[in-house]
C-alpha cells in the first residue's frame, strides 16, 4: 500500500476506477461472521434481515389465523378452548399488526429510501441497527409468552376496562402493552432515520419536485409515525402504570376516564392504517411506470394526495368508536372526514388508472400483484364509505363485516403491494430474479383465495356473525358459509408458501439480474444487484424526476469525497445542492448491547416498577459507550 | 448468547408455568375431591385435600383463581360485613388476626361451614372451587409482601391499596397492642 493511499483524506478523484472500488470495499465493508452480524449498520443488511424477520412474524401469524379458520369451519367444533381462541386472535392481530406490516413497511423504507436517493447509507445507521434487534426482542416476548400458555387475550386494540386491572389478571397485558413499547421504540428510531436520509441525503439535483414516490410515501409515513406513536406511548404506559402501581388513569370512579382508552388507542390506531398503506401506494406509484413504460401520471397531484392521506389520518379515529354514545356533532363531523378521506384516496387510483391507460402494460408477477390490489382495494375502500357511516356501523359493528373490511384494506391495499415490491427489488436484495412463472401461480392463488376467503365474510356479518366468538351454535345459519370460507383459507395459505418458496429458491438458483433488469428509470436501478457496502461509487446527479430513462444508465456523478472514511454527501433541503461531506458511522457493537439493556428493563418492568429505575443504569451504559466520541473530524463544508 | 437465551427462557418459564394457566370449566373428578378436607374434631381446622397440593395449589399461586375469589368476594356480599377486609359487623381481614388461624384450611372451613356470631354457611350457595378460589384471594388481602400473582385494584373507589401493592399492613401488629 502506497502512502497516498493510507492518507485519511485521500479524495476519490484521484484514484482510477478500479481502486477506487476496492478501496470503498475496504471502508464501508461489514467484518464476516458473527462479529460483522452483530456489528453491521449497513442498511441493506438490517433492511433485508428485518423483511425476513416480518415474514417469519406474517408466517406465524398466518398459521394462527388457519387455526381460527379450523376451529370456525363448524359449528361447537371442540378443536380450541375459549381461553386459548382469546389468545389466538390477539397474538394473529398483534403480530399481524405490529410486528409484520408496519416493520416491514418501513423495513422495504430502509432498503429503498438511500438507494433511491443515491446515498451511502441511513442517516443514524447504528440507530438503525438498533431499531432491529428492539424489534426482534419485542417480537420475541410476545411470542415466547404466547408458548408458555401466558399470551394477551384481550384483542389486537386492548380495550380497558377488560384489559384493565380488574378484568385482566396476571401478566398476560402487560406483555401486550410492553410487546407495543418495544414496536414503538424501533418504528420511531427508523422513521427519524428516514426523515433525515430524504430531507439531507439526496443525490446533487435531485429537488423536492424529482424524489422517488417511494421516498415521498415513506418520508409522510415516517411523519405519520412521529406524530402518532406518542399517543399510544402514553396509552400503554398508562394502562401498564394502572395494573401494576394501581394508579387510575382509566378508572372512571376515582375520576379516571375508560373512554380515554380508546381515544388515544385510536389517535395512534387510525394513522397506524396508514403507515401501513401510505409506503404501499409509494411501491405502486414506483414500480407502475416501469411496467406500462411511462412516466407516472400525476406526479404532483399524487404526492399531494399522499400528504392530504396523512394529515387527514389524524382526523378521522373516532369512526372507531361510533357505538360508544359520542354527541351528535362528533359523530357528524367523523362521518364526513371519513368519508373525506376517499378523495385522496381516489385521486391516486385515478392518476394510476390514467398511468395504465397511457401506457404500454408489460404483464409481469409485480404489475399482477398490482392489478389484485386495484380489485380488491376498491372493493375494501367501498366497505370503508359504508362504514363511515354511523347508522350502518352501529348495524355492522364488531360483525365479520368489520372483519372483512379491514381485510380487504389491509391485505389487498398492503399486502399485495408489498409483495410486487418484494418480488420487483428481489434483484437489489439478492442479484436474482425470482421465477416468473410460480410467481403468477402465487398471484393467481393470493387473489383467488383472498377474494373467496373474505368476500362471504360481509355476508356473515350482515347475517349477525359476531367477531371473536370461539364457535357458534348448530342452529345459527353460518355453517356453511364458515365451511366454504375455512376451505378457501386454504387456497390463500397455499398462495403465500407458494410465494415464499418461490423466494427461497430464487435466492439461491434465479436467474442472475443485471443491473437494471426491469428497465426502470429511478437511481436504485443505477448501481449493481445487490448493490456494493457503498452503494454507489460516485454520487450520482440527477436532473429529472426519471434519471435512468432522461439521462441514460451511466448517470453523470459528483466526486470529491473521502475514500479512506465512511464520507456521504449532505445536499440542501429543497434544491438538493451540495453543502457538507459528512463522515458516516462506522460498525459498533454498541447498538446490540444497549438493545439487550432495554429489552431487559422493559421486560423487567412487567414485573416490579423498580425495574425501570435499575433496568435504565445498563442502558445508560450502552448509550455511552454508544456515543463515545471518536476524535475524527465529523464534518467539512 | 445461548447460555443467555436459554436462561431467560427459563425465566420465564418459571414465571409463566402455573401462575397464567386458565381452566375454565374443572375436570369433574378433580371437582369433586376439592371438598375432601380432613377435618380434626374441634371443626376449626384440619388437613387440605391432596389435589391441591397436586395441582400446585392454584388457588393461592395463580392470578385467574385469584381473581376470580375476589368477583365471588364482591358477588356474595363479603363486604357487607367484612368490607374491603377493613371489617364491620364481621371481623377484619386484613389485620393479621385470624380467629381461627391463618391457614387455607381454616379459612375455607369458616366458609363452607359458617362460625358462630354470625358468618353463614355458604356450603350450599357456593362449588367446593369457588369456595378455594375466595379462600385464595382472602389469605392474599393482608399481603405484606407483593405478589405478580396478586389482583390489581378494582375499577372502583379504592377504600385499600391494591392486593398486588402490599403491604395492605405495614407489618404485623405485635400481640400487646390488642386484637378484636
Amino acid at each position: 500500500m502506497t502512502a497516498a493511499l493510507k492518507d485519511r483524506d485521500l479524495r476519490d478523484t484521484a484514484l482510477e476506477e478500479k481502486l477506487l472500488h476496492a478501496r470503498l470495499a475496504h471502508t464501508w465493508r461489514t467484518p464476516p461472521g458473527l462479529i460483522g452480524f452483530f456489528t453491521t449498520v449497513d442498511h441493506k443488511r438490517i433492511a433485508v434481515r428485518y423483511i425476513i424477520t416480518a415474514f417469519a412474524f406474517l408466517f406465524l401469524g398466518g398459521i394462527l389465523a388457519m387455526l381460527m379458520r379450523w376451529q370456525l369451519s363448524r359449528p361447537e367444533a371442540g378443536l380450541i378452548g375459549p381461553d386459548l381462541y382469546n389468545q389466538i386472535f390477539t397474538i394473529h392481530g398483534s403480530t399481524m399488526m405490529f410486528l409484520f406490516a408496519v416493520p416491514v413497511m418501513e423495513a422495504v423504507g430502509v432498503l429503498l429510501v438511500p438507494l433511491m436517493l443515491g446515498t451511502r447509507n441511513i442517516a443514524f445507521p447504528r440507530l438503525n441497527a438498533f431499531s432491529y434487534w428492539i424489534y426482534l426482542a419485542g417480537g420475541l416476548v410476545l411470542w415466547v409468552a404466547f408458548v408458555l400458555d401466558m399470551g394477551p387475550d384481550v384483542g389486537w386494540f386492548a380495550y380497558v376496562p377488560l384489559s384493565g386491572p380488574q378484568y385482566s389478571p396476571g401478566k398476560r397485558v402487560d406483555i401486550w402493552a410492553q410487546m407495543i413499547t418495544f414496536t414503538e421504540i424501533a418504528a420511531l428510531a427508523i422513521s427519524v432515520e428516514i426523515v433525515v436520509t430524504v430531507l439531507k441525503q439526496r443525490a446533487p439535483g435531485m429537488r423536492l419536485d424529482r424524489i422517488p414516490l417511494f421516498v415521498w410515501a415513506s418520508f409522510v409515513t415516517s411523519l405519520v409515525v412521529i406524530l402518532a406513536m406518542p399517543a399510544i406511548v402514553l396509552a400503554s404506559t398508562m394502562l401498564i402504570l394502572d395494573r401494576l402501581v394501581g394508579t387510575h388513569f382509566y378508572n372512571p370512579s376515582e375520576g379516571g376516564d375508560a373512554l380515554l382508552w380508546q381515544h388515544l388507542f385510536w389517535f395512534f390506531g387510525h394513522p397506524e392504517v396508514y403507515i401501513i398503506f401510505l409506503p404501499a401506494t409509494g411501491m405502486i406509484s414506483s414500480m407502475l411506470p416501469t411496467f406500462v413504460r411511462r412516466p407516472v401520471f400525476g406526479y404532483l397531484a399524487l404526492v399531494l394526495a399522499m400528504v392530504s392521506i396523512g394529515l387527514l389520518s389524524f382526523g378521522l379515529w373516532v369512526h372507531h368508536m361510533f357505538t360508544t354514545g359520542l354527541p351528535r356533532v362528533g359523530e357528524s363531523f367523523f362521518t364526513a372526514s371519513s368519508m373525506a378521506i376517499a378523495v385522496p384516496a381516489g385521486v391516486q387510483i385515478f392518476c394510476w388508472l390514467a398511468t395504465i391507460w397511457l401506457g404500454r402494460p408489460v404483464w409481469r408477477v409485480p404489475f399482477l400483484f398490482i392489478l389484485a390490489f386495484f380489485f380488491t382495494f376498491v372493493l375494501g375502500g367501498l366497505t370503508g364509505v359504508m362504514v363511515a357511516s354511523v347508522p350502518l356501523d352501529t348495524q355492522v359493528h364488531d360483525t365479520y363485516f368489520v372483519v372483512a373490511h379491514f381485510h380487504y384494506v389491509l391485505v389487498g391495499g398492503a399486502v399485495f403491494p408489498l409483495l410486487a415490491a418484494i418480488t420487483y427489488w428481489f434483484p437489489k436484495m439478492t442479484g436474482r430474479m425470482m421465477s416468473e412463472r410460480l410467481g403468477r401461480w402465487s398471484v393467481a392463488l393470493l387473489f383467488l383465495g383472498f377474494n373467496f376467503t373474505f368476500f362471504p365474510m360481509h355476508i356473515l356479518g350482515l347475517q349477525g356473525m359476531p367477531r371473536r366468538i370461539y364457535t357458534y351454535q348448530m342452529d345459527l345459519p353460518w355453517g356453511g358459509m364458515n365451511l366454504f370460507v375455512s376451505l378457501c383459507s386454504i387456497a390463500l395459505a397455499l398462495g403465500f408458501a407458494l410465494f415464499a418458496f418461490n423466494a427461497i429458491r430464487s435466492t439461491r438458483s434465479g436467474e442472475a439480474a443485471g443491473d437494471n433488469p426491469w428497465g426502470a428509470a429511478t437511481l436504485e436501478w443505477a448501481t449493481s444487484s445487490p448493490p456494493p457496502p457503498y452503494n454507489f461509487a460516485r454520487i450520482p446527479v440527477v436532473s429529472s424526476a426519471n434519471p435512468i430513462w432522461d439521462q441514460g444508465q451511466s448517470l453523470p456523478v459528483a466526486s470529491g469525497l473521502s475514500v479512506n472514511r465512511r464520507e456521504l454527501l449532505v445536499t440542501t433541503t429543497a434544491d438538493a445542492e451540495p453543502e457538507v461531506r459528512e463522515t458516516s458511522p462506522g460498525n459498533s457493537i454498541w447498538p446490540f448491547l444497549s438493545a439487550i439493556a432495554t429489552t431487559i428493563m422493559l421486560v423487567g418492568s412487567i414485573f416490579t416498577p423498580w425495574a425501570v429505575v435499575w433496568g435504565s443504569i445498563p442502558v445508560a451504559i450502552g448509550l455511552i459507550g454508544w456515543f463515545w466520541p471518536r476524535g475524527t473530524p465529523e464534518d467539512d463544508s | 448468547m445461548k447460555p443467555w437465551h436459554a436462561a431467560f427462557l427459563t425465566l420465564l418459564l418459571l414465571a409463566g408455568c402455573k401462575r397464567e394457566q386458565r381452566q375454565y370449566r374443572l375436570d369433574p373428578a378433580i371437582a369433586e375431591s376439592l371438598d375432601r378436607v380432613e377435618v380434626l374434631p374441634v371443626g376449626i381446622n384440619g388437613r387440605p385435600p391432596r389435589v391441591i397440593t397436586i395441582t400446585g395449589d392454584p388457588y393461592r399461586t395463580n392470578a385467574y383463581q385469584l381473581s376470580q375469589g375476589k368477583r365471588l368476594y364482591a358477588g356474595f356480599n363479603c363486604q357487607g360485613c367484612h368490607a374491603d377486609g377493613g371489617g364491620g359487623t364481621g371481623p377484619a381481614l386484613m389485620n393479621g388476626w385470624w380467629r381461627y388461624g391463618p391457614d387455607a384450611v381454616s379459612i375455607f372451613l369458616s366458609i363452607r361451614d359458617g362460625r358462630p356470631n354470625g358468618m353463614p354457611a355458604f356450603r350450599d350457595r357456593m362449588t367446593p372451587e369457588q369456595i378455594w378460589q375466595l379462600t385464595g384471594y382472602i389469605q392474599s388481602l393482608g399481603a405484606t409482601r407483593a405478589s405478580g400473582a396478586a389482583p390489581s385494584r378494582n375499577d372502583a373507589m379504592q377504600t385499600r391499596p391494591a392486593e398486588n401493592r402490599a403491604p395492605a399492613m405495614s407489618r404485623l401488629p405485635s400481640p400487646y397492642e390488642g386484637g378484636p
